[in-house]
């Protein structure tokens, strides 16, 4: 009896240690993630410009945000952006990971890995300012290129129907190399034997890749499709330094559509239903991945 | 069978070409970058003769452009970011494997469920809830933002290989709570310290928006903000912006060059199993 009342004393004790350990995080949480979108979403029923008081308009802000031209603009741009980032890294990522895999296991191989990698960690505002000259009209280095083979100069940024792929192409230049890190380790992790039993079988590498590859790494693939259409989502860095999202409103896209509403017009309350509708946004993905992938799961 | 070889060879080197090609691509820019740094032309037509091999246009940057300033608040910020998270999350993640907390798989799991948030969602309240408490331009608004649910995620994975036997001996021994966490269970976590290190550090020296948002004064500067800044108000120095963006690109490649394994590896766990 005296045994079991000094257990749960002592487990009483440890709990309180626990909570004295996880304490730190809740307030931090708390503090910086979980109570901003409460404030959000009670700022979004509001007109609030940070000097008076915000006040309580109900829905406007929600229903003035459905009859915006500029959100629907903005929501077109960022969509091309994501089909113009996505499905290119994705499969540049793939192919180069499974190549270096398939037929450069040697140090060759891992040097490029290590080279294609070199873009991840530079900064976004850093390579947007490198590209801005790499893009120049006037002697950038893509230009001087095109002039050499007999082209003419091309105004990437300041032309409509060049700007957001001109975006869209330093994305891929600076992400395509988180992904094949990703797929490079998922190809890795694929056992010696299934590799070795499909060459036994005659199986060329392309047959190899289609049938055993690509679906073993299915769940990867899955992961780096959705993170990689949130992270497009969100593009505001490389639209902030290298267009200011014009020309026009061409690179006018959802983040920097709240930051410009919220920060240059100070119109609080607008910036934070939008913002809660880019949220929704990103959990109908979150979801629909979930779903389209544990339905995958059951077929297989 | 020998055309069938010859064909494979073809492939792999015509793919070997491909990739290095690609490679070529990924360094270009930043090598042009380097090289326009080492100019004082104002135009790009760079030619070899062009390049001088003095630190003019760094020296100008630093001194003359507040990238000396913006390098140190940048060293500030990461520091101060790498120790907080390392430690809140350590310590998280340590009482959620192995203390008898009630409830806190759903905690857990809230602190999951925060990852999905786009920080556009909460970067308007935080700075109305900053600029509330009066801590715009300090270093503690762009510090204590940093600690999130990712690095507890990351912690918690290697805790589960902290054996309980070994806690439990020492506490025997009489080693007490806080002596156990710190000089047994903080070694045998290591890596994912260095890890979840290398993740923060390049949150921290990346992160744009939040400071241009709420850190307005030029003193108070992190270097991407002072690079954005920068060519937006000078003329077109090329090799001054340039010799800022080298500046801002050295120290997460010294990092790199160094803890290569570690990089990789640490994106390729998170990947994987996130």
């Amino acid at each position: 009896m005296r045994a079991a009342l000094r257990r749960t004393g002592r487990r009483r004790k440890q709990a309180a240690i626990g909570c004295a350990y996880i304490a730190p995080s809740f307030i931090l949480m708390t503090v910086f993630n979980v109570f901003p979108i409460f404030m959000a979403m009670y700022f979004s029923f509001t007109k609030y410009n940070m000097v008076s008081a915000p006040e309580w308009i109900g829905l406007e802000n929600y229903q003035k945000l459905f009859t915006n031209k500029v959100l629907s603009d903005a929501l077109i741009n960022t969509v091309r952006y994501t089909l113009m980032t996505v499905p290119v890294q994705t499969v540049l990522a793939l192919i180069i990971a499974a190549f270096i895999a398939e037929s450069l296991k040697n140090r060759y191989g891992s040097f490029l890995r290590s080279v294609i990698f070199i873009p991840v960690i530079v900064s976004l505002i850093a390579s947007a300012t490198v590209w801005n000259i790499m893009y120049e009209p006037k002697g950038g280095l893509i230009n001087q290129a095109l002039n050499l083979m007999g082209f003419p100069s091309v105004k990437f940024l300041s032309s409509k129907a060049t700007v957001l792929a001109s975006v869209a192409a330093v994305s891929v230049w600076k992400n395509t190399g988180y992904y094949m890190v990703i797929y490079y380790a998922g190809i890795m992790g694929i056992s010696v034997e299934i590799q070795e039993a499909a060459i036994v079988d005659g199986a060329s590498p392309l047959q190899r890749f289609f049938h055993i590859t690509l679906p073993i790494l299915r769940p990867i693939t899955y992961m780096i499709i959705t993170l990689s259409i949130i992270s497009s989502f969100q593009v505001f860095d490389l639209v902030y330094k290298m267009t200011g999202g014009g020309p026009g409103r061409a690179t006018y896209t959802v983040a920097y559509m709240i930051y410009a509403y919220a920060f240059q017009d100070k119109r609080i309350g607008y910036a934070c239903a939008l913002a809660i509708f880019l949220l929704v946004i990103i959990l109908l993905i979150h979801f629909l991945q979930s779903a389209f992938f544990n339905d995958r799961e059951v077929k297989a | 069978m020998s055309g069938i070889r010859k064909r494979l060879t073809f492939g792999k080197v015509l793919g070997t070409l491909l990739v290095t090609l690609f490679a070529l691509m990924c360094v270009t820019p930043l090598i042009y970058m380097v090289a326009v740094s080492f100019t004082d032309s104002e135009s790009l037509y760079i030619q070899l003769s062009d390049l001088r091999p003095g630190f003019d246009n760094y020296e100008y940057a630093i001194v003359k452009r507040n990238f000396g300033r913006a390098l140190i608040n940048s060293i500030i910020t990461v520091t101060g970011s790498c120790l907080l998270v390392d430690i809140v999350s350590a310590m998280a993640a340590y009482g959620f494997e192995k203390k008898p907390v009630p409830g806190k798989e759903g905690l857990f799991q809230g602190y999951l469920a925060t990852m999905m948030i786009p920080g556009q969602v909460v970067l308007i309240p935080m700075f109305v809830m900053i600029n509330h408490v009066h801590l715009t331009n300090t270093y503690a608004a762009l510090i204590l933002p940093m600690a999130g649910a990712f690095g507890i995620f990351l912690m918690r994975q290697f805790m589960v290989q902290v054996p309980d036997e070994l806690l439990e001996a020492a506490e025997i021994d009489g080693c007490g709570e806080v002596r156990r966490f710190v000089t047994i269970v903080l070694p045998l976590v290591q890596p994912a310290l260095i890890t979840l290190t290398i993740f923060t550090f390049n949150a921290a020296w990346n992160n744009f928006l939040w400071p241009l948002i709420i850190n307005t004064r030029s003193d108070m500067h992190v270097l991407p903000v002072t690079m954005a800044t920068l060519s937006s108000n000078s003329t077109t120095n090329y090799g001054m912006v340039m010799a800022g963006a080298t500046l801002t690109f050295l120290f997460p490649f010294t990092l790199y060059v160094f803890l290569q394994r570690q990089f990789v590896e640490g994106i390729a766990l998170g990947g994987v199993k996130g």
